[in-house]
């Protein structure tokens, strides 16, 4: 069946100048500023202080937590937006977690309106609230502190809390994954909680009951209760919705009113009957499970595919229209774009400019491994044209033997429009991929990706896919200071590994690194293992668990190991400066003999300040990781495999494996601020190269590049990876058609993914030093899209210096300097 | 009796304010000699004196203690009942021990601009022991009272 039925692709015919609708709620998305929300924290806190049950488990413990705060939650209309909810009171809004790290703002909070980099609006009344009811409440009792003194204060969480090693997200979040929203919308929540009952009941009427039993009640209990609370938000917004029609004078937000008000009398409790019903019954989950988890990354998945068959029905019956479809799914948008995240200063300036990252899929193939590509796909590529937001992180899967070339050359086209989104992925390769970790394969075909680029099987695997950020750099450090680094100063970090300056052959010195890369990768795998018992613990997960596959069928929570597939995922920061610099010390001392290691290790402590000879040659005569030299195809590809192997041979607390990654948000610039220079060259305090991207420079080919970073064992990479591509412009019907052409012969080589900036070296010098220009300019960092203003410097610089490419001679543009 | 009370209040506001301007003039200068002696009686004499600022330390029970790296200076910081004391001595069954390179990482730790604890952290001026959120409440205590102390809140 042809799914594909608009004429015009692009549908051209609809522009921002004639949907008045969007065009204002982008320009209000914009101007509004970003305000520190207390609501969530407030009920969460109350409840759990003041009205909770001692005797509760904890997964009804945090249900009935939940099901208190959706239905306290105020119901806002705060602008002319299609669909009622709203993830916190304010126009764009950062909610807090204290049980996880909201407590790192505490020192901020009469200077957090006015700090330099991406302020935060709060009022006195509502930090007053925050420092003297809700902070105080959780300074013993936040995910940190709970693992910290349960063990002990571990070596682990130490290394953990210098932050220049690894970062552990479930400090912060479980989050990163991709639910179900399926049934939630086809058959309603009231569906889910029969169900629940059901299952309930059945246990209950075997009569004795184990262990087991009680917990499995007590998780249906929970579901009951954390669906309940939603069902009552929409109840309350449905009340809302209707006083406020009773007072407006204006028709049409009158009749939007009405709408509304109609459709929360009706979903999400009950099945979604048309189009605009689904959006919102959607809408209103998101924004429940966000009630119960941080707001990052909790992507909503394969929407083109999930709203199909209401799209589709409304459409054949009359009931809607393409421009209506525009608007509720740019209204979708917007939405998705409606909060932020909350982090102190210091994180804003190493990391920051980050969205909430909740991804959205399209296209690909579909579960029979048919062309899943259909009109509504190209309606979400029209609204993520027109938009051009940061959220949501748009996602394009492509599949070069199902998928039609128009297809691609019409995500090429929208790249190239926005400048920076969607991002393509590789159908073919992901799903061998995910079939490789043990998926089935019509599972598979439903990958949907989290976030920045992490794959997952929609609503059936539970990947916590940002539970360790590894940093490359620390163990190539370690290792050349034997244990030590030099931005943690004279302290034993690492294993003794050796005296790099007794190492005879580039083997010992590579033995040395896989010692102290081993040695890391199990504190971070230790720490992630001890937080996700903390988690299991304090914050059960009963309403996510909802829509997922497998925890209804189970009677288990998703954070106890109820989904139908589990992993951990476990993304590498430096990867190619790390590779570059492996390069460097064979080429340089073992098979040049250009320096011996104590020479190049005086050099880098030196900053190469009077090296600069030895820095030439380093940079310019040693092998690259993003060309065809064997040494840097060998090192790279040596360096893939073993962090394979030695994740993969990890269980998490939840029985998934840990899948290794290569994306790095902002980290590369953060942590490449605190280390030393590095033996391929780079200076101290340089930004390492993003992703899995070749270090800005060194690949002067695009063709050798991608042939590259496609070389790489995907397999090996099934968490994902982030390259980034730099073009300086693409014009006309040749150059799209060379843009799609290239993408296609790199997803054939075995890329699983790209990402472009279709801008120029002068364009971003341009956009640094006249920030008001351009605002809104929208680009690619490391998998996730930010806007190029809230960056700091360094990540500025170090979008600024990536490597151009002119894609019509497939060669780099020399960097004409700042 | 009531005259010894106004007394002592007045003495305390008199020593007040020659902690407030000592350590105004520390705030604003290059030097942050004394800075944690200063702030920590300032602080003391602060919450006897000021009925808001004295809500932060309602109910809170906490033990603080202040090292430099040399073990030069080392300084308690006890919150009971209400009240709290600083204490010339190392103590233990601290909620957080703080070790500290310098008076001036100290202040610059907790008072720069951007009162951030993860920075110092980074530069490594700055370590500690413990729980991570008394750290963050004490910070904020100190930064409420520098902006008491030089914007009059």
């Amino acid at each position: 069946m042809n799914k594909v039925t608009i004429d015009d692709i692009s549908l051209r015919e609809y522009h921002l100048g004639n949907l008045d609708l969007l065009r204002d709620l982008r320009k209000l998305h914009f101007a509004s500023k970003s305000e520190v929300c207390i609501e969530r924290a407030r009920y969460i806190t109350a409840y759990l202080r003041d009205k909770s049950d001692p005797d509760d488990p904890p997964v009804i413990r945090q249900a009935k937590a939940i099901n208190y705060f959706l239905s306290n939650k105020e119901p806002l209309f705060p602008d002319d937006n299609l669909l009622a909810g709203t993830t916190t009171t304010k126009v764009m809004g950062a909610p807090i977690y204290p049980e996880l790290t909201g407590l790192a703002i505490w020192p901020e909070l009469e200077t957090i309106s006015d700090r330099g980099k991406n302020p935060q609006q709060l009022t006195k009344e509502d930090a007053d609230v925050l420092n003297l009811e809700i902070f105080p409440f959780w300074i013993d009792g936040n995910v940190m502190e709970v693992a910290r003194k349960r063990y002990n204060n571990p070596d682990c969480q130490r290394l953990f809390e210098q932050f220049v090693f690894f970062i552990a997200s479930k400090a912060g979040c479980i989050s990163h994954t991709v639910p179900d929203f399926r049934k939630a919308l086809g058959k309603g929540l009231n569906y889910i909680i029969e169900e629940a009952v059901s299952k309930e009941t059945g246990i209950r009427q075997k009569g004795a009951l184990s262990g087991e039993d009680q917990e499995k009640i007590d998780f249906y209990r929970a579901v009951q209760i954390a669906m309940q609370g939603i069902i009552n938000y929409a109840a309350n917004l449905g009340r809302k919705a209707s006083e406020l029609a009773e007072a407006e004078k204006d028709p049409g937000k009158k009749q939007n009113f009405q709408a509304m008000a109609a459709v929360c009398g009706k979903v999400p409790a009950g099945p979604a009957t048309t189009f605009r019903e689904a959006v919102n019954s959607l809408w209103l989950i998101h924004i429940a499970i966000h009630a119960e988890n941080i707001n990052m990354a909790m992507s909503p998945g394969r929407l083109d595919q999930i709203l199909y068959g209401f799209y589709k029905k409304d459409i054949d019956e009359g009931r809607l229209t393409v421009r209506e479809a525009i608007e509720l799914t740019g209204s979708l948008w917007l939405k998705l774009a409606d909060n932020v995240n909350l982090v102190p200063e210091t994180a804003e300036e190493l990391w920051g400019g980050a969205g909430t990252a909740p991804a959205v899929t399209l296209g690909g193939i579909d579960t029979e491994g048919e062309d899943a590509v259909n009109d509504l796909t190209y309606i979400m590529l029209k609204v993520t044209e027109l938009l051009k937001t940061r959220d949501p992180s748009m996602n394009a899967r492509y599949h070069y033997e199902k998928n039609t070339k128009e297809y691609r050359d019409r995500v090429s086209e929208v790249i190239v429009n926005t400048k920076a989104v969607p991002a393509f992925h590789n159908d073919v390769v992901d799903i061998k991929i995910l079939e490789a970790q043990g998926t089935q394969t019509e599972h598979a075909r439903d990958y949907a990706i989290i976030g920045c680029v992490e794959l997952s099987s929609s609503g059936r695997s539970y990947d916590a896919s940002s539970s360790i950020m590894l940093n490359l750099v620390a163990p190539l450090e370690l290792t050349l200071y034997n244990g030590k680094r030099p931005v943690t100063g004279d302290k034993q970090i690492g294993p003794v590994s050796g005296d790099p300056a007794g190492f005879k052959s580039f083997e010992e010195l590579r033995e040395a690194f896989g010692k102290q890369l081993t040695w890391l990768i199990g504190e971070a795998v230790q720490l992630n293992e001890y937080f996700g018992r903390i988690h299991q613990e304090l914050i059960p997960t009963p309403l996510l668990s909802a829509f997922f596959e497998g925890p209804m069928e189970k009677g288990r929570d998703l954070i106890y190991g109820g989904a139908l597939y589990n992993s951990s995922g476990a993304t590498h920061i430096g990867f190619a400066d790390t590779v570059d610099s492996l390069n460097a010390l064979e080429k340089a001392v073992f098979i040049d003999k250009e320096c011996t290691i104590s020479e190049l290790l005086d050099a880098i402590k030196a900053d190469f300040a009077g090296y600069e000879k030895l820095r030439r040659y380093l940079v310019n005569k040693t092998p690259k990781y993003g060309t065809e030299d064997p040494v840097a195809v060998k090192n790279s590809q040596n360096l893939i495999h073993f962090l394979y192997e030695t994740y993969q041979g990890y269980t998490n607390y939840r029985g998934g494996r840990y899948r290794p990654a290569y994306w790095t948000m902002t980290n590369h610039s953060g942590q490449g601020r605190l280390a030393g220079a590095l033996p391929n060259g780079r200076k101290s305090g340089e930004a390492f190269a993003s992703g899995i991207t070749p270090v800005s420079g060194a690949a002067k080919e695009l063709t050798a590049c991608l042939n590259a970073v496609a070389g790489l064992e995907s397999r090996c990479i099934p968490g994902g990876e982030a390259l980034n591509l730099k073009y300086t412009t693409v014009e006309g019907r040749n150059d799209l058609e060379k843009f799609g052409q290239t993408i296609e012969a790199y997803f054939r080589l075995g890329g699983l993914q790209v990402q472009f900036n279709i801008m120029s070296y002068e364009t971003l010098l341009d956009a640094k030093k006249h920030p008001e220009k351009d605002p809104g300019l929208m680009v690619r960092v490391s998998g996730y899209s930010a806007y190029f203003n809230d960056l700091n410097d360094k990540m500025k610089d170090e979008l600024i210096t990536r490597t151009e490419y002119n894609l019509r001679t497939g060669k780099s543009v020399p960097f004409p300097g700042f | 009796m009531l005259e010894s009370i106004s007394n002592l209040f007045f003495f305390r506001n008199f020593r007040a304010r020659r902690f407030r301007n000592k350590l105004v003039n520390c705030f604003q200068s290059e030097f942050a000699e004394e800075f944690l002696q200063l702030l920590l009686n300032l602080m003391s004499l602060m919450f006897y004196l000021d009925r808001d600022f004295r809500r932060n330390i309602k109910g809170f029970n906490a033990r603080y203690l202040f090292k430099s790296r040399d073990s030069g200076i080392t300084v308690a910081a006890v919150f009971r009942n209400g009240k709290m004391k600083v204490l010339e001595k190392e103590i233990n069954g601290t909620n957080v021990t703080v070790i500290f390179k310098d008076h001036k990482a100290l202040k610059n730790f907790l008072l720069s601009p951007k009162p951030d604890i993860l920075q110092a952290i980074l530069n490594q001026d700055v370590t500690y022991t413990g729980n991570l959120n008394y750290l963050s409440k004490f910070a904020y205590m100190a930064k409420h009272l520098q902006l008491m102390t030089t914007r009059g809140l």
